[in-house]
């Protein structure tokens, strides 16, 4: 940092590059007409043509899987993020026994290889009725979203101080109280990132979604473009083009909350 | 906080009663392919059929187009004991599994018309000598050959290789294109293969043949054809059957073997080999005949169902000639009834000249008639692909898939009929 | 691990009613998880005890004690796929740290545009995995993908890359590493900002060049945010599924098929349930037992606290 050499700027503006040119390159071919798709490869645009989108929402219905991951993934994030946050308080500020048991289990199950339940789950869900349905999705999605909702709100309210609440509670305001009228306002950043990082996760899950929905009508985003093709087609733009479709939330989401998904990252707390 | 978690469970609960309610009975239900042109035409039919029998009314259930996921949800509905839906359509290789598990109905009881019928579809649609489907389309493997490009279709294995080697002077990248990749299609492939020598999967008693003397040439010529004579590009193996007929489209193969559906296509003005192909029976080596793998659907009925009769009208009426006929031209699906193919309705409906058409489903056969077929299939899949992706010898995958087989079929505990 | 302090005087009823509230702030989420997390596995285990065979109906539901893992150990896919999957981890995980550590190092000098790289460094980490293997194996697509292309006109005949047991890997491998290098990045970057400059400026001044203040300042202080990412890669490594599912779906033939993607095929395409849970269970126990460890390494502080 003491000199200013021209070697680091060009290694990271290389490895930037690198990781912006696939996207690049995929948004490019999504663009073009299927006939010129692997003829010639050039990362200059020549035709750019919207057919590819056109395709995909007017023949292919892609709103009905867009509706459903945003569904799954909505529901699963604010039932983990509500019932986190209370168990995250409980074990954040509450003294109680079995508490550091407690908390290695939910580290425990957050380590859970997902493939591991995918038959259990499947029964289960088929004998209760379950399976095909968006609360068979949600409720497996909670698996691994409670874990990571409670883990990530136990290291965030343990960092914020708790004077103000032991202030409230000389003053006879109640723990209930105590957690809805101070921590909460205190702790909406990290609700919000926790939110965040939760959605990001049931939005890209695939496992689940390709083993609990059995037809296009509940496919989420993820299982739609990656079980899509005709009976003998590779429709290459039009995968393509719903790829992008399905990054776009995700785009929006990062460009808005880069810096609070960044702090997420650096507590150390999420998975890759 | 728990106003949030009333609505929170609210909502689950209102998302599970919107699921678990279907519709009311005295509806007939069909599932099967509803998008697309196959849409087209059976929304006409089953309209025109409820108009016949208005005291039977039809409801559509959609599925998934890809034959996995197909499966699957079958296999989810009829497992359960659903009622629903009544009629099914069914890939041809589905129905001895179906029928083995009590899934689908006997149909011997309604006496249907099975000699109208392809015998080779009608074979696939049975098990222990009892019908349990019938068949509704028909799709045979076939050669596709350019007529600009050699001057006759090939009669043997042998003259395919060689009018293939041809090409080189003409700028044609590739001399024979078909399905290699991992999957079903790459079955199908090999089944013609394999009659061309005269090989089986299965012998008549059903025991395991897959690591006979015949089958041991068909999957060597399939290797040679890509790494020895280099016809077959190794890209073929990574290939379902759009990319080959691409290939082909485009002027880049001189043979192409892939199913009736491409044929419609490859007459299109965007196809740059309109007017200048034809189709034949994949040419057999010494010792075999021609073979065309018998693909398509069938329709079966529910085991469960609650109005079998009214079932079987339908499944009547969607298989009578007329109907076979709107399909043919709708959908580019060909019909099941060998007589239909001598009849100037059915040359108006579809591209393909009909004499070519009839000389190849004549040599349709269909693939192993069991219960576990997709699960023969797999192990076949796998290592055939081993050995044509260089990873193993030709020999030694077809002895490792006939003793993976022998002991499926072992486990599967298929004694004879009871 | 230290708990806010409650207030100073606490009589033991008081004790007790915050205890009983805490459970029931606790209970909701901890029975969300038992039942979606902890009941199935004992299912599985139970299930990987019985010969059950949905495609198979006529043969009922026995007990078959561990006849199913009996199997699972003689049988050779199996081996290849636990093979492919600690071949895969080894390979991603130790390309992806290389790599995170070289951008973590270039990002950390970064004072233009920080938002705009971050947000460009963070974009193919959120995307979802099935998005990415696509693009990657667009790319790769024979025989006219851009990779192929690119690499006839630099005059090299590529193979046919998912036609080819070897080659099949490098888009697989390829993928991997350009989604969650950036993630390895992001962590080690955090590590390296928690660095006192201080530390590297004395070094400097007494005259320790780059390499030396590398090797001797920052190398070891950030050896525990090497581990984190190291174990928590590996831990996700062993689990890859999405990238092959789409990309190769473990072919050619099986030559790229991990453990994961065989147990799925096993339980939902064939549909052999205790089989398929008796695979299951032997990922269940390998996994667990793996991350019992990482625990043990880093001290489950490591996971819980938030570092500044």
């Amino acid at each position: 940092m003491t000199r200013r050499g021209w070697g680091w700027p060009v290694v990271t503006a290389v490895l930037v590059v690198a990781l912006i040119l696939p996207l690049y390159w995929a948004v490019l071919s999504s663009l073009t007409p299927e006939s010129r798709l692997f003829a010639a490869p050039s990362l200059v645009p020549r035709a750019l043509v919207l057919t590819h989108y056109r395709a995909l929402f007017e023949e292919h219905d892609f709103w009905v899987p867009i509706v459903n991951s945003l569904v799954v993934a909505g529901v699963t994030t604010v039932v983990s993020v509500v019932l986190g946050a209370l168990c995250a308080y409980a074990a954040a500020r509450l003294r109680f026994r079995g508490k550091a048991p407690l908390l290695a289990f939910v580290l425990a199950v957050s380590m859970f290889p997902q493939i591991a339940i995918v038959s259990p789950l499947y029964v289960v869900l088929r004998a209760a009725g379950l399976l095909n349905s968006y609360p068979g999705l949600a409720l497996p999605y909670l698996s691994f979203a409670m874990p990571l909702t409670i883990w990530l709100l136990v290291g965030y309210f343990r960092q914020l101080p708790s004077d103000l609440e032991e202030a409230a509670l000389v003053d006879g305001a109640g723990r209930l109280q105590a957690f809805r009228e101070i921590l909460l306002p205190l702790a909406w950043p990290g609700l919000a990132t926790t939110a965040i990082l939760t959605f990001l996760y049931s939005w890209n899950e695939f496992l689940f979604a390709l083993s609990f929905t059995l037809g296009p009508e509940r496919y989420t985003v993820p299982v739609a473009i990656a079980l899509f093709r005709g009976q003998y087609q590779v429709p290459w733009g039009q995968i393509l083009a719903g790829a992008i479709v399905a990054t776009v939330p995700v785009a929006a989401v990062v460009v808005v909350a880069q810096r609070r998904i960044v702090a997420g990252l650096a507590s150390g707390a999420v998975k890759g | 906080m728990a106003r949030w978690i009333r609505f929170v469970v609210t909502a689950l609960a209102f998302a599970a009663v919107d699921c678990a309610s279907g519709s009311a009975p005295a509806v007939l239900t069909f599932s099967g392919s509803v998008v697309g042109r196959e849409g087209d035409v059976i929304r006409r039919q089953l309209d025109r059929f409820q108009r016949e029998h208005p005291s039977i009314r039809v409801a559509v259930r959609a599925t998934p187009d890809a034959a996995d996921q197909r499966h699957q949800l079958y296999v989810h509905w009829l497992n359960a004991r659903a009622s629903e839906p009544d009629i099914l359509q069914l890939d041809v290789v589905w129905t001895p599994e179906f029928a083995a598990a009590g899934w689908i109905a006997n149909l011997d009881r309604f006496h249907p018309p099975l000699e109208a019928f392809l015998a080779p579809a009608v074979a696939a649609a049975r098990w222990n000598r009892s019908v349990y489907a019938l068949p509704w389309f028909v799709d045979v493997g076939m050669l596709y050959w350019r007529t600009d490009l050699v001057p006759h279709a090939p009669r043997d294995l042998g003259e395919l290789t060689s009018l293939a080697r041809g090409r080189d002077d003409r700028g044609v990248p590739f001399g024979f294109v078909w399905q290699g990749a991992r999957y079903e299609g790459l079955v199908t492939v090999f089944l013609e293969y394999l009659g061309a020598f005269g090989g089986r999967v299965l012998d008549d008693r059903g025991a395991v043949a897959v690591d006979s003397e015949p089958a041991q040439r068909a999957l060597a010529a399939m290797f040679d054809a890509i790494y020895v004579d280099g016809v077959v590009p190794p890209s073929v193996l990574t290939w379902q059957e759009e990319q080959t007929r691409f290939a082909f489209q485009n002027g880049q193969a001189v043979f192409m073997r892939n199913w009736p559906y491409a044929y419609g296509l490859l007459e299109e003005p965007a196809s740059t080999v309109a007017g200048r192909f034809a189709v034949a029976p994949m040419p057999a080596a010494p010792g075999g005949a021609p073979t065309a793998t018998l693909g398509g659907s069938a329709l079966a009925i529910n085991a469960h169902s609650d109005q079998p009769d009214d079932a079987y009208a339908l499944v009547d009426y969607l298989l009578q000639p007329e109907q076979m006929i709107e399909r043919a031209r709708i959908a580019g699906e060909f019909p099941t009834r060998p007589a239909l193919y001598s009849t100037r309705e059915l040359a108006a409906a579809i591209s393909m000249p009909l004499a070519d058409a009839l000389a190849i489903i004549e040599r349709a056969t269909p693939r192993p008639i069991t219960p576990v077929y997709s699960q023969l299939s797999e192990i076949l899949q796998v290592s055939l692909h081993r050995a044509l992706t260089r990873q193993q010898p030709p020999r030694d995958a077809l002895r490792e898939a006939a003793v993976a087989m022998r002991a499926l079929l072992a486990a599967a505990r298929l004694g004879p009929p009871a | 691990m230290t708990a806010a302090s409650p207030p100073p005087v606490a009589p033991p009823s008081w004790r007790r009613r915050e205890a009983r509230l805490a459970w029931a702030l606790v209970l909701p989420a901890l029975g969300i998880i038992a039942a979606v997390a902890v009941f199935p596995i004992g299912w599985t285990v139970w299930e990987s005890l019985h010969l059950h065979d949905l495609r198979m109906p006529w043969l009922g539901r026995p007990y078959v004690g561990l006849a199913n893992y009996a199997a699972a150990m003689g049988d050779r896919r199996f081996w290849s796929a636990v093979g492919h999957t600690g071949v895969f981890a080894a390979l991603s995980v130790s390309i992806e740290l290389t790599l995170g550590l070289v951008l973590a190092l270039g990002l950390d000098r970064v004072r233009r545009a920080a938002g705009l790289v971050r947000t460009a460094v963070l974009l193919p980490w959120a995307l979802p995995t099935v998005v990415v293997a696509l693009v990657w194996r667009f790319i790769f697509e024979s025989p006219a993908g851009l990779a192929t292309a690119l690499a006839a006109r630099a005059g090299v005949t590529a193979p046919t890359w998912f036609a080819d047991a070897v080659a099949a890997w490098v888009p697989i491998v390829l993928a991997d590493v350009w989604k969650t290098t950036p993630f390895v990045a992001l962590l080690l970057l955090a590590g390296l900002q928690a660095i006192d400059p201080a530390l590297s400026e004395a070094a400097a001044v007494d005259g320790a060049g780059p390499w030396r203040r590398f090797t001797g300042v920052t190398w070891p202080l950030l050896r525990p945010a090497l581990l984190v990412a190291f174990l928590f890669r590996t831990l996700d490594a062993l689990r890859v599924f999405d990238v092959v599912y789409v990309m190769t779906g473990g072919g050619p033939g099986t030559a790229t098929e991990p453990i994961a993607l065989y147990t799925f095929g096993t339980l939902l395409q064939n549909l052999r349930f205790g089989f398929g849970a008796a695979l299951s269970v032997i990922v269940f126990v390998t996994a667990f037992g793996l991350a019992l460890a990482a625990i043990r390494v880093l001290g489950s502080d490591a996971f819980l606290e938030r570092r500044p």
